[in-house]
Order: structure tokens, then sequence, then C-alpha cells
């Protein structure tokens, strides 16, 4: 009896071994398909800029190249950008670094709405801002009238100003996660020992922080030289190379330059990308076991105490009064102008159809991105094939790389058959899907370590085949991700103005370019209704997004590997 | 449930892709006029034809950058309204249709090409505009010489269009050129650089801009102000004595077109009297006589131009521009 | 027992004044009361632990004591002087962290010397003082160790060290053993109690494992739900338990119900009615009284179990054997008397094959019995 058991299971492995040999294969498969698509879509249109920087009427050539470091011009607009990028990390640094010392450190009734205010950023375009100085600071501005300033709005300033703001909860959210995974018993051992708060931040929290401090900086960095929206609306005569790159391409045709301009552009985001992928990874100086823990509020020293509270405040309520101002706004004509509330400028048709369009591109943005972020977190986590680590980069690679250039990448690659996408609704959606990929992959990726591979190989020891498995077990527990990434993309696809301004069709209006066009012919009513409802549609994403995590957190850390 | 979701997933995915698609007889059209002479344009072809235009406002420039960009598969089955740089290159390259409308007969040479590739549907020029109320304040008169534009004393109230993008910008541009010679000419530019506040995108924007009273002075392209005039808005204008440029509104059929047929029939339509009549009510000089509601019975003095060198310069006077203007950071 | 002292651990003739004082110590956080009203006194040199439930509020106190928590109401008063309003810094405690808190940019020297350092201590003094503490914990060719390259019990000793830096008046261990491995535990067990002799200083330690309590303390401070339920020696915890709770919660327990039939004055021999029927007691406690209701306290090491049920001797109850689990030195019974079952402990058990197969057993109560008298 024993023996025929013991036979039929033997022979019940060696079929199991067999479909693990189907499985690891079929993975390859998927993998392979994935990586073309990633190569044509994301891949494809950066060499095609690449490419063209390099291509005259004549062949290859560096004329352009030699004519963009020999030019005045263009080399103002780079040393424009890249001082940008430096004040607007250290300034972004400085301020996300106070306000998550006060909402992980600080008393108990400050973090709940300190944090909501640092992260409200997050749900209005970036262009909000440059709307709202205009608002208050420009030629027509609020202020400006009031105390007859003769401050210049456009210009070097006011993009710092804008940029500043917008990029706050970005700084905030990674200092704040650095400094929630810092063990606070090493900050109260030192304490313990006698140090003052001071002498606490200078010797144990911010070298500890120092990685984490210098990953936000780098990411703010790339992200601030790529922004077109505030650049492009509050530049004025000072020249940046994002909205440069834009009047080189749809102003002058000039797609030779504007591919420079391009590569320009995204050398220091690769090259940032890459040290934050390389150097950074493992240099785990502070994590703790298990969650991060909410710290107990310290008596913080009026040294520490009053500057930080000053930055806190004054941040904030620039935040909150560039908000207010674009909402009140959205009920005039031209606010300080034309006081008369109206509010035909929410009923506008074209700014609404543009509004439908938005989110129509979107949705289909969300839809696909999220299928494939979570087919490439699959093939990633579980794929045993060489270049996983490859793939891996490149799907988290569109984040890194500018909007504009990905737009005239996209250009340049779509625009002639048999690859005829331009002029319709794909091209728009593809450009996001591939963009914004990174959300659903890595949140793929985190949720399928949760999962620990017994899972799975218990399942085929069941009897179940690898696609049984994998809609059964796999899919649902991975739906999360799914949600996250469909949630993220659609939100991000929905304000994202850099790529978008290149690839939109006559009678095709989006919303971000709506926005836009009228924020610069000074339409500031329609303007500020529309972002407004951009925001609230936003924050209805948010909503949801942030209910389904929460719901899902209770099912979640399934089987971890015991230590 | 899986299965149901997915499939739900998948009906919308197609309806919100096929959504777009429209079933009437419609064209799509690369207009850069502005954004409400465009919507007035498209009504007025429906109503009379039946046929929808879509379009969205973009500027000269950034029309002639697309075309560069697609041709020879051009999203779009018409231009209403764009540059004659454009114009002449489009012909030169081969991206238009030809096709001689006879509705067209009996207007004046410069208003076509001779092979139906091109048809200039307006003529606009650019004029000088003000904001009553600003200039009350400066307590200054408007001025009546385009040279006194570079007068130290308008420091940072000037608003003109950017050449590398605007078409008007270009005219404006190649028409100083013109007046003053090459020498003089950049001379004069750079004069009056030093007062510009900033460049806009496109031409019809400081009309705008002027007439909301951000800034007091404008040059700006004619093509709006009778309108912002009608609105309301508190706005001078003049053309000084040197008199200004003028440019054409060229309208075509690109190459590659599926509805040629309604094509040649909004071509048909431009050249009506009729036509005419709706561009010269908004204050272009048009290729049928109609009477202008900017100018009246005078038109302006026109200075000399050569449309075709102006667009064969345009490269390489962009170059020049960009090296000679001051551009400040901080 | 010699008590030799580092530099400024000298025997100290002042015993009687307690070091440490909490005087009816509430914290609530929120609405919750997390702490209510707890009073203790710790005498200096004694090391006193913080058992009980995980709940119980004894890491509250704790941190309490070191500063890191404000108090509700209530004083704590450290060698006289009283501390509820200084921060840790001001303190004369210091902590040592489940986790240890060792700074991991810094060399075990850096960790040693860092409190040494922020009071400004002179670098001579200092580098003498760490090698000093280092030796103290046998990690002296460990100074330019980094923190990540030590195994879990040697940070453990250098966190220890760490915290001796400063000479503080108390020191605060927070569950310092709890993430080691169980060998390990049992040496840094004796370890720390030795060291903590050695330099006669005041201790409060926290744990949740009651065994370890009561190997290494002088006094059990036995907490739940935020009030101390009995403070003693880990005799008294163990062998006169004060209610239920304690007795069940310091080793394993078995408790049978009964009444107090009869006490005899002199010898202090007792009777109790259980249903099983009479138990003899020899009666240690001078609060019982004949007719009282009783539960009895019977450790599972404290029960004979032998074969064959025989006649009925007083004390012995027959039974029949459910589990047996032979370990080497311990066999591990549970016996079924009645409708109640009995934990029974036999060391160095013998017949032990015979009990494998047994059913019928007989057990007997020892007549040195803990009451807990029934409310």
């Amino acid at each position: 009896m024993a023996t025929a058991e013991l036979s039929l299971k033997l022979q019940a492995s060696s079929g199991s071994r067999i479909k693990d040999f189907l499985n690891a294969n079929l993975i390859n498969i998927l993998a392979a398909i994935l990586f073309l698509l990633l190569a044509f879509f994301l891949l494809y249109p950066i060499i095609a800029v690449l490419l063209k920087s390099f291509r005259g009427p004549d062949g290859f050539t560096l004329k352009y190249y030699q004519a963009f470091f020999s030019k005045n011009y263009y080399f103002q607009s780079l040393y424009n950008t890249l001082l940008l990028g430096v004040i607007n990390t250290v300034v972004c640094l400085v301020i996300g670094f106070c306000l998550a010392y006060m909402t992980t450190r600080g008393p108990w009734i400050l973090r709940k709405p300190l944090k909501i205010i640092a992260l409200v950023p997050l749900i209005a375009p970036p262009y909000l801002f440059a709307l709202s100085l205009i608002i208050l600071f420009g030629r027509n501005g609020l202020v400006t009238r009031m105390f007859d300033l003769h401050w210049q709005l456009y210009g070097f300033g006011g993009v710092v100003i804008s940029q500043t703001l917008a990029f706050i909860p970005l700084a905030y959210m990674m200092i704040e996660s650095t400094l929630m995974s810092l063990n606070p018993n090493l900050e109260e051992s030192a304490y313990d020992m006698g140090a003052s708060e001071a002498t606490i931040l200078r010797t144990i929290t911010i070298p500890l922080l120092a990685p984490g401090l210098l990953k936000a900086a780098l990411l703010i960095f790339v992200m601030t030289i790529a922004e077109f929206g505030n650049a492009a609306i509050l530049g004025g005569r000072t020249p940046f190379l994002a909205p440069d790159t834009y009047t080189m391409i749809t102003g002058e045709s000039d797609f030779n330059m504007g591919s420079v301009l391009s590569v320009v552009l995204i050398a220091p985001c690769i090259l940032i990308f890459f040290i934050h992928n390389y150097l950074l990874e493992g240099k785990k100086f502070t994590t703790i076991g298990g969650k991060p823990v909410a710290s107990e509020p310290r008596k913080i020293t009026p040294l520490i105490k009053v500057p930080f509270v000053i930055i806190t405040t004054v941040a904030a309520g620039a935040i909150f009064i560039c908000f207010a101002v674009v909402f009140v706004a959205s009920f005039y004509k031209i606010l300080g102008v034309t006081n008369k509330f109206i509010l035909t400028n929410y009923l506008d048709f074209t700014s609404n159809q543009a509004i439908y369009n938005s989110i129509r591109v979107s949705f289909v943005a969300a839809v696909i991105g999220a299928i494939i972020g979570v087919l490439l977190a699959y093939v990633i986590v579980r794929g045993k094939f060489f270049g996983r680590t490859f793939i891996e980069m490149v799907s988290l690679s569109g984040f890194a790389l500018p909007g504009t250039v990905l737009g005239i990448g996209y250009l340049l690659a779509f625009s002639a058959p048999p690859l005829k996408l331009t002029g319709g609704i794909m091209i728009l959606a593809l450009n996001c899907v591939f963009r914004f990929l990174a959300v659903g992959v890595e949140a793929g990726i985190s949720k399928l370590h949760q999962i620990h591979i017994e899972i799975e190989e218990a399942s085929a020891d069941l009897g179940a085949s690898f696609l049984t498995t994998f809609s059964r077990i796999v899919l649902p527990i991975m739906f999360p991700a799914f949600i996250a990434g469909f949630i993220y993309t659609f939100m991000t696809a929905i304000v994202s103005l850099s790529a978008v301004v290149f690839l939109v069709s006559p009678g095709f209006e989006l919303a971000a370019v709506k926005i836009f066009d009228a924020a610069v012919y000074g339409e500031i009513g329609i303007a500020s209704a529309t972002t407004m409802k951009l925001v609230l549609i936003v924050m209805i994403c948010m909503m949801i997004l942030n209910y389904i995590s929460n719901k899902t957190r209770l099912g979640s850390g399934i089987a971890k590997k015991p230590a | 449930m899986k299965a149901k979701f997915s499939a739900v997933i998948v009906a919308a995915i197609f309806s919100v892709v096929l959504a777009g698609s429209a079933i009437a007889e419609d064209i799509n059209a690369y207009m850069g006029t502005s954004p409400d002479n465009n919507a007035k344009i498209a009504k007025f072809i429906k109503d009379k034809t039946g046929i929808t235009v879509n379009q969205t406002f973009q500027s000269f420039g950034e029309i002639e950058a697309r075309m560069k960009a697609e041709a020879p598969n051009f999203n779009a089955d018409m231009v209403i309204g764009c540059g004659s740089s454009t114009g002449f290159l489009a012909k030169k390259s081969g991206w238009a249709v030809p096709y001689v409308s006879p509705a067209w007969k009996g207007v004046p040479d410069v208003f076509l090409d001779p092979q139906g590739n091109w048809y200039n549907i307006a003529n606009f020029s650019f004029v000088l505009v003000a904001n009553k109320d600003r200039l009350a304040k400066s307590g200054y008169k408007m001025p009546e010489s385009w040279k006194e534009l570079a007068d130290p004393k308008w420091k940072g109230e000037i608003l003109m269009p950017s050449p590398l993008s605007s078409g008007t910008a270009n005219m404006m541009r190649f028409s100083f050129l013109a007046l003053y010679g090459d020498a003089e000419g950049w001379k004069f530019i750079e004069a009056l650089d030093k007062n510009i506040a900033y460049y806009t995108r496109s031409g019809n924007a400081p009309t705008d801009l002027v007439g909301r009273g951000e800034f007091t002075l404008g040059i700006t392209s004619d093509e709006n102000v009778k309108k912002r005039l009608d609105d309301g808005y508190p706005l001078l204008w003049s053309i000084p004595k040197e008199g200004t440029g003028y440019d054409g509104t060229f309208a075509m059929i690109l190459k590659g077109t599926k509805k040629l047929d309604a094509c040649k029939k909004i071509i048909d339509l431009l050249g009506t009297p009729e036509f005419s009549e709706l561009m010269a009510a908004i204050g272009y000089v048009t290729p049928r006589p109609a009477p202008n509601a900017l100018y009246g019975k005078t038109l302006p003095k026109y200075i000399k131009l050569d449309l075709d060198k102006a667009s064969d310069d345009k490269a390489k006077n962009n170059d020049i521009w960009k090296q000679k203007l001051r551009t400040d950071f901080k | 027992m010699k008590k030799k002292g580092v530099a400024g651990y000298m025997d100290s003739k002042e015993n009687e004044k307690p070091m440490l004082i909490l005087k009816d110590i509430h914290k609530f956080y929120g609405a919750n009361e997390v702490l209510k009203g707890v009073s203790l006194e710790v005498k200096k040199g004694e090391l006193v632990t913080f058992v009980g439930p995980s709940g119980c509020g004894k890491t509250t106190l704790l941190r309490l004591i070191g500063g890191f928590t404000d108090i509700s109401s209530g004083d704590i008063i450290l060698d006289g002087q009283r501390i509820n309003d200084l921060p840790p810094n001001l303190r004369d405690t210091r902590i040592c962290f489940q986790n240890y808190a060792l700074f991991p940019h810094m060399n075990v020297a850096e960790n040693v010397g860092y409190g040494l350092k922020i009071n400004k201590w002179p670098r001579d003094k200092t580098a003498a003082r760490v090698r000093e503490l280092l030796e103290m914990v046998e990690l002296e060719a460990f100074g330019d160790r980094m923190i990540d390259k030590l195994s879990g019990g040697q940070q453990q000793r250098v966190a220890f060290a760490r915290a001796l830096s400063l000479e503080p008046k108390v020191l605060l261990l927070d569950e310092p053993l709890s993430n080691l491995d169980a060998n390990l535990r049992l040496v840094m067990r004796e370890e720390i109690r030795k060291l903590q002799e050695r330099l006669h200083i005041t201790t409060v330690f926290v744990t949740h494992d009651q065994f370890e309590a009561m190997a290494i303390s002088d006094r059990l401070v036995v907490m739940k739900d935020g009030r101390i339920e009995q403070v003693g020696s880990p005799i008294e915890i163990y062998e006169k338990p004060a209610n239920e709770f304690i007795a069940g919660f310091v080793g394993y327990v078995n408790f049978m119900d009964g009444r107090i039939a009869s006490i005899e004055e002199k010898t202090r021999d007792a009777v109790i009615d259980t249903e099983y029927g009479q138990i003899g007691i020899t009666l240690q406690q001078n609060d019982i009284n004949p007719g009282d209701d009783v539960l009895m306290v019977i450790r599972p090491e404290s029960v004979n179990i032998s074969l064959n049920c025989g006649g009925g001797r007083q004390n012995v109850l027959c039974g029949s054997l459910k589990t047996y689990m032979y370990a080497g030195s311990i066999a591990k019974c549970t016996v079924t008397i009645g409708d109640r079952t009995m934990i029974i402990d036999q060391y160095n058990p013998r017949d032990a094959q015979h009990f494998k197969h047994a059913e019928k057993v007989e057990v007997e109560i020892p007549r040195s019995v803990h009451l807990l008298k029934k409310k």
C-alpha cells in the first residue's frame, strides 16, 4: 500500500517538473514581449531623438552640438536650468526637512494638518503655482495692485518660487519616509546621553539621513529641470531648456536643435538615475525591522524650534494661499480687473471638452499602464532570465526622462507609416503609459515580495497550471498593485503637460494644454476654473487610492519568510 | 467575476477610444488666425456647406513646424490660415494639392497662386495698440513713429510677439528690416528689444494683454483689434507714419487628404464675396472688395516687401535674433 | 560579597535611602489610562525587574523614569531630587533599548564614547574611560569595529557599556535580551547580573520573560493593566503569589478550590475540604481562618506522581494519566482527576517505561501549599 502511494507521488512530481519547465518558458516569453514593448515605446523614441541630434541634411554631423555649445543663447538656457535645479533642490530639501521633522517629532496636534498641507500640492498640476503667482504678483496681480509693487514676476524668480512650491511634497515624502524608518531609539539614546536637540540633529539625525537626503536631492533636481509648465508660463525672457525645446520644435520646427537640447536635458537625468539606482542601493543606515513607528513628540529647544516653525509656517501658508487664490479666481473673469462673481468659467464649453478628452486619454493610459506594470513586475520578480535588472531599469526610466524629450521622441518616431500614430488618441495614451510605468511596476514588485514563492509552488503542487496559479492566486493578491498603478497613472496623465503639448492634434484639446494656453493668454478665470476641475478629479482619485490601500493593508504581508 | 471584470474593462477602453470618431462629414484643419476667428470661420463653413471643421488654434509658426514634422503624412486635410512662408514652402515641397477654384475668378493676382497651390484668404498687418488708461496715467502721447518706440521711457512697457513662434512677428521683423535696411533695421530691433517686457507666443496676445491693462503698448496683429474694441477693451490703435507691413493668411489642401471633395468645396467658399465680407468685418484686407471694419475706407500705408525673400531669410534671421538680443537670468 | 568598584562605584554605606521613588504615577494617553497609580521604592544597588504581560505598562513606566514620556500625575524622585520636569538629557538615568540603538555610522569606541564627547570630556580622559568600559564588557579589541560587524551579543555589550559610560545613578534596561537567541540569552543574563552587582548600580529591568526576571532580580515588580500586582523577591513571588494572576504568570500552576475545615493552633496543621476529599497542609499564612474559602496554589514540580492507585491515604488522589512527555531530565505529565486536569512535572523521572503505558496513577499533594483567600 505504502509503496503504491509512493510511486504515484514520484510520477506526479516528475510531471510537475515538466510543468516547471513550461512555466519558466512562459515567463520568458512574456518577458520578451514586454521587453519589446518597452524597447519600442520607450527606447526607440529616445534613440530617435539622439539620432536626430546628430543627423543633419547631409548625414552625421556634430554641427548642431557645436552650435549649442558656442552660442551664448543656448548656454544661458543651460546655465539657467542647472541653476534653477540647484536652488530648487536646496530650498525644497530644507523646507521638506523642516516639515518632515515637525510631523514626525513635533507636537501631536500639528502633525496631521502639516502633513496634509505638505502633500496637498500633489493633487494640483505643477503649473497651478505659476497661475496663482500670476494672480497675485502678475502685472494685474492682487498684491501688485495693493502694494504698488514693481517686482517683475516673469523671470527666474517667478519660476524658482513656483517650482519650489510644486515640489515640496516630493521632498517631504522622501524625507519623511526616511525619518520614519529612522529608529527613534537612536535619537533618544543620544538625548539620554545629554545631547541637546541641535547636537542630536547634527551628530545623529542628519548623518544617518544623509543617503536618503541625497536620494531626494537627486530626484528633485531631475524633476525640476525637466518640468515644463512653470518655466514656460513664468519664464518671461529668461530661457530654460524645457520651454526652449518646445519653442524650438513648435515654433521654429528645428528638430535637429530641438533634439540637441533634449539630449542635453536628458544627460543629467540619466546620470542621476544611474547614481540613484546603483550607488545608493544598500546604503541602509537606518532601517529597523518591522513597521516604522511614529515617535513621541520631544521637547524641541527654541534654537531649533523657532526657525523650523517659521519655515514650515511660511511654506504651509504659501501653499494654502496659492490654492485659495486659484479657487477664488475661478469665479471671476480676471480677478482684480473684472470683479463680477460668475460661474461661466466652470461652464466654458471648450475647457470642459478638453477635460473630457483628458479623462479619456488618461483612462486608456491607466488601464494599459496598470496591466503592463503588473505583468512587468511579475516577470521581474519571478523570472530567472538574464537581463532582468536591465528590464527593471528600463521600465523605471520613463520617470526620470523629461516629458518634453519623450514628446519629441514620439513625434519623431511615430509620425510616418507604418508607425503612424500621431494625430490620434493612442499616441497620447501610450506616451503616458510608458512615462509613468514606474509606479505600477514598483507597487507590483513590492507586493510580489510579500507573496512568498512557496505560495505559488503550493498551488502548483496541488495541481494548478501556471495560468491557473497566475489568475487565481497571483493576480488577486496583486490587485492592489494594479489599482495603485491604475490610479497613479490616471492622476499623473491627466495633469501632465510636458509631453502632450507636442502631441495634441487639431480639435482634440487636452485640459493641461488648455490651461497653459489660457494662462499665457491672460484668461485667468478660465485657467483657474479648469485647474480646479482637474484638482477635484485628482482628489477623488487619491481618495479612492487611499481607501483601497487601507483596505488591502489588512490582507497584506502574507507568509513572509521566517527570520 | 474576473472574466466579467476584464470584459468590462475591454469594453470601456474600446468605447472610450472610439467615442471620438465622428460620423458626419468633417475635416481636420490647421488654423492659425486666432481662437475666436478660427471659430468664426469654422462656423461660417459649417453654416454654408454643412462640413464640420475640427481645429485647434496654433500660431503660424507652430503650424509650419507641424507641417515640416509631419510631411508628407499630414494629420490634417487642409490648412486654413497659415503664413505666407508656409504657403511658399508647401508649394516648393509639393505638400499641397493643386486645385484651381472657379470661385476665385476675378481676384487680384497677389491673392492666389496661379497653379492653385495656395489661396490668400486675407491680408493682415500689424499695428500699434495702447491701453487708454495706462497711457493716460503715464502722461505720454501715442507714438507717431516706430522709431519712438525705442525711447527708453517705454522700458518694460511694450509687448511684442516672438518671431520664433509667431508669423506676425516674423512679418514685423522683415518689415522693419525692409523699411530701414539690414544694418539700421537690426539696430532698431535691438534698441526696441530693451523696452520689450517679454515676447508672447502668438501674434494676437499683445492685443489681449494690453487691452487688459497689463502693459501700456503693444505691437500686434490687426486681426483681433476690431473684436477687442467691440468687446469694450480700452484700446487705442494706430499705424505710425512709416507705414506697416503685411502678410497673407493662406489656405491650401494638403496632400494625402481623403476628403478632397469637401476641401474643394471649402476652397470655393473661401473665394466668395460673403466670405470676404466676413473677414473684412473682422478687420482683414480681403481678396474680394468688402467694407473693412477696422480701416474703413482708407487702407493703411504699406511698406514695400518681398515676401519670398522674407520666407527664405527666416532661419537666418532667427539665428541673428537669438544671438543679438539680451536674455537676462536671475 | 566583594563589590570591587570601578571608579565612582565604591561600596556605598547609604544603602538605606532609596535611590528611586515612584509616587502614585498615573499616565494617560488621551482617554486611555495606561498607568493607574504606580508607587515603588528602589534601593541603591538593587536590580528590580518590571515584569508582566504585554500592555501592562512596564515599558511605559520605564520610559517615564527615563524622561522620554511625560507623567500625567505623580512624582519621580531620583536620589532625593524630584525629576518630573527634567528632560532625558538632564536626568542621571541611562537607558539601554531593546534594539540597542547603537549609532550605525560610528564604530564601537565612538558609540561608547558618545556621551562623554558631548559632555565635553577631554579627549584623553574619554579614551581612557572608553578603554575601561570595553574591558569591563570584554570587548577591548573591538574599538574600531563598525556596529554592523558585531554579533547580537556583542552589540548588547556595547550598548551596555555605552549606558554605563557616564556613571548614571539608575540604569534602565528595556528588554535587553529579547533579541538574542535562547543560549546567548542565558549567558548574557548572567554577565549582566554579574556586572551590575560588581558595579553596585541601581538597575530597573523590563522583561516579559518571567523566568529571566526571577533569575537575575533582587526584587520583582509584577504588573498588570497599569497596576502593580505584587512586589517581592523572586522567592516570595513564586512561593507566595498574592493572587491568581501572579501565581499563573510566574510559572505553571494548578489551582484547587477548597474550604478550611480546621486549623490546629499549635502545629498549624490545617485540613481543607475539597471535592476530591480532604487535603492536609501545614499552614504558613496568618490570615487564613477556619471556614474560609481558599484557592490552593499547587506547583507542578511539588506534586509526587506514582503508578498504581492505592488506598486512600491523605493527600493522595487517584487519577488517569492523560499525557506523559518524557524529556530526559524531566517528564511533563497531565493527569485527569475527576473533571479537572492537573499538570505535574516529574524531575529525574523513574519508571518512565511504565509511565508511558500507564493509565491509572496516583498523585500526592504536598503539605506545604500556598493559599489564596477567595473573596
